[in-house]
């Protein structure tokens, strides 16, 4: 029976959760819907007092708290950021995060914080070079660490492995978990023309210990990850797909850019949490 | 790090630097064998300026109105090429643009008011943001920990208040106060009226309403008026707060 990376670290399936986001800092430590836990971007927190800090404690009296990067560079040629690193640190402890994660990607460049996922070639070098920092972060921060598959648009140069098989690599080795985004899987297979199901087939599924869902938008020639709608149809599909091989795993709806009410997204998370009960049924 | 990783790095720093097509030809020029789609590359610049843009936007929404389009374009595009995003908190990228606006007040032929403004509006973002937190008690009558003072050579606080009403504020030395109110976590703003700057002398140095009114002969229930409407604005906590 294979070991699953939430099993060995003792992590629990937190049910749906959707982001602290700004439009929502007044309306969501109140609200009376059903919710599992929260999602925040460290960023918007290590160093912004004031309005996000309240907040974020109203909603950790209330929920778990899982804090999702933007801004690591796990992936990147600089050394890592010890102040960010140790800020983060700081604030997982505070929330008392049971796990954090960020993106598999790079998003600085000669000390520019380019404020973007930046796509990564898939090659055995890059793995060499981000596994050590992983190790380094998970021994800074002191607990399990999920990094996520990202979105791309093209494919970098010199590539040398599928992209599933370079994910595999980093985690495996890295020894850390997946943070499975089923729309960026969808988003890629469409933009790249593969199947997305065999692609999570390929995937070490056992280390995944949280699943995003997200909207996108499309364009005549390719499909932006862009976070501002609703998740379709084929996520959905993809979705229980991926449940029914993972069994229950917490979930996060992403709603970044035209961002709707609160209950709206609250919404997507209700089916989002009738699709987890439904796939434990199963 | 393998050199084969350096490379790739170094020619995405490149291009970032400057996204373009002659920048992005040489991106392809550095890794000859590249098939992907220009187009799809070419996303990635468009993203990483787009961030700084809409940063900027946020940050600075009446000093890109005052400035006109034209004007307001183009100090967009050439603060980006400094590389401000030194922070990973995307906002902090907009700390060195009042400098920037007020360096190209002349030769870019922007209102002489620019410089304020965005001075005035960095500020409210930084107050509105500021990590020193408001005690939840006091025990005497103290500084809002928030509290920032600019001084300015216009009006500024009268032409943020009109919202567009007044096309370019008075020219005249102002004194202005910034805070971010300890319960609603906003920034208030106001000139350094005579009153202000007695309460806020009264909480730096200790001084009681009585002490005030025996040195400078003003009634004692006009201070104590002043002192409870300047708490409740948040300029100075009170302990009766």
């Amino acid at each position: 029976m294979v070991v699953t990376y939430a099993r060995r670290h003792g992590l629990q399936p937190l049910g749906v959760g959707i982001g602290l986001r700004r439009s929502f800092y007044e309306e969501l430590p109140r609200t009376e819907r059903a919710l599992d836990w929260v999602e925040i971007i460290p960023e918007n927190f290590l160093s912004l007092g004031g309005r996000p800090q309240r907040a974020l404690d109203a909603c950790r009296e209330r929920w778990p708290v899982l804090p999702h990067g933007v801004g690591l560079d796990i992936g990147g040629p600089d050394a890592l950021d010890v102040d960010y690193v140790t800020g983060l640190a700081a604030l997982v402890k505070r929330v008392d995060a049971p796990f954090f994660s960020d993106h598999l990607c790079y998003s600085r460049l000669g000390g520019v914080y380019l404020h973007d996922l930046l796509p990564l070639p898939f090659t055995e070098a890059v793995v060499e070079h981000v596994v050590p920092r992983v190790r380094e972060v998970v021994a800074r921060v002191g607990r399990p660490f999920l990094l996520e598959n990202p979105s791309y648009y093209a494919n970098m140069p010199g590539g040398t492995l599928s992209e599933a098989d370079f994910l595999r690599h980093v985690v495996e080795e890295a020894d850390c978990g997946l943070l499975l985004d089923v729309n960026n899987v969808y988003v890629n297979a469409r933009n790249h023309g593969y199947d997305a199901r065999a692609f999570m087939d390929a995937l070490p599924l056992e280390r995944v210990a949280q699943i995003h869902l997200a909207g996108h938008t499309i364009y005549p020639d390719v499909i932006i990850d862009t976070h501002g709608d609703r998740v379709c149809d084929d996520v959905w599909s993809l979705y229980r797909y991926v449940l029914d091989r993972t069994g229950p795993v917490s979930t996060l709806i992403e709603w970044d850019q035209d961002i709707p009410s609160m209950e709206a997204v609250l919404d997507e998370a209700d089916l989002a949490r009738a699709a987890l009960r439904e796939g434990a049924g199963r | 790090m393998k050199p084969s990783l350096k490379h790739f790095f170094d020619s995405m720093g490149t291009y970032l630097a400057r996204p373009g097509g002659e920048s992005l030809e040489e991106l392809y020029t550095a890794h000859p064998e590249w098939r992907a789609p220009s187009s799809r590359v070419s996303l990635y610049g468009d993203f990483v300026r787009g961030h700084v843009r809409s940063a900027l936007e946020k940050l600075f929404p009446m000093l890109r109105g005052a400035v006109g389009a034209e004007a307001w374009n183009a100090l967009v595009e050439d603060y980006t090429l400094t590389r401000p995003a030194r922070h990973h908190e995307v906002n902090h990228m907009g700390e060195g643009f009042p400098a920037f606006v007020a360096d190209g007040v002349s030769s870019r032929g922007l209102p002489p008011h620019a410089p304020a403004l965005a001075r005035f509006e960095w500020s409210d973002f930084a107050v509105f943001s500021s990590q020193a937190e408001s005690p939840e008690r006091v025990e005497r009558l103290t500084p809002n920990p928030t509290l920032l003072v600019l001084e300015q050579p216009y009006r500024i606080c009268a032409y943020v208040r009109a919202k567009g009403a007044v096309v370019v504020p008075q020219a005249g030395d102002e004194l202005a106060l910034l805070w971010r109110h300890p319960a609603h976590l906003v920034t208030y703003y106001q000139e350094a009226t005579p009153h202000a700057l007695l309460v806020l002398k009264m909480a730096v140095e200790g001084l009681s309403a009585s002490d005030v009114a025996v040195a400078t002969g003003m009634p004692e229930a006009d201070i104590l008026g002043a002192v409870a409407r300047l708490s409740r604005d948040g300029l100075v906590l009170s302990p009766d707060a």
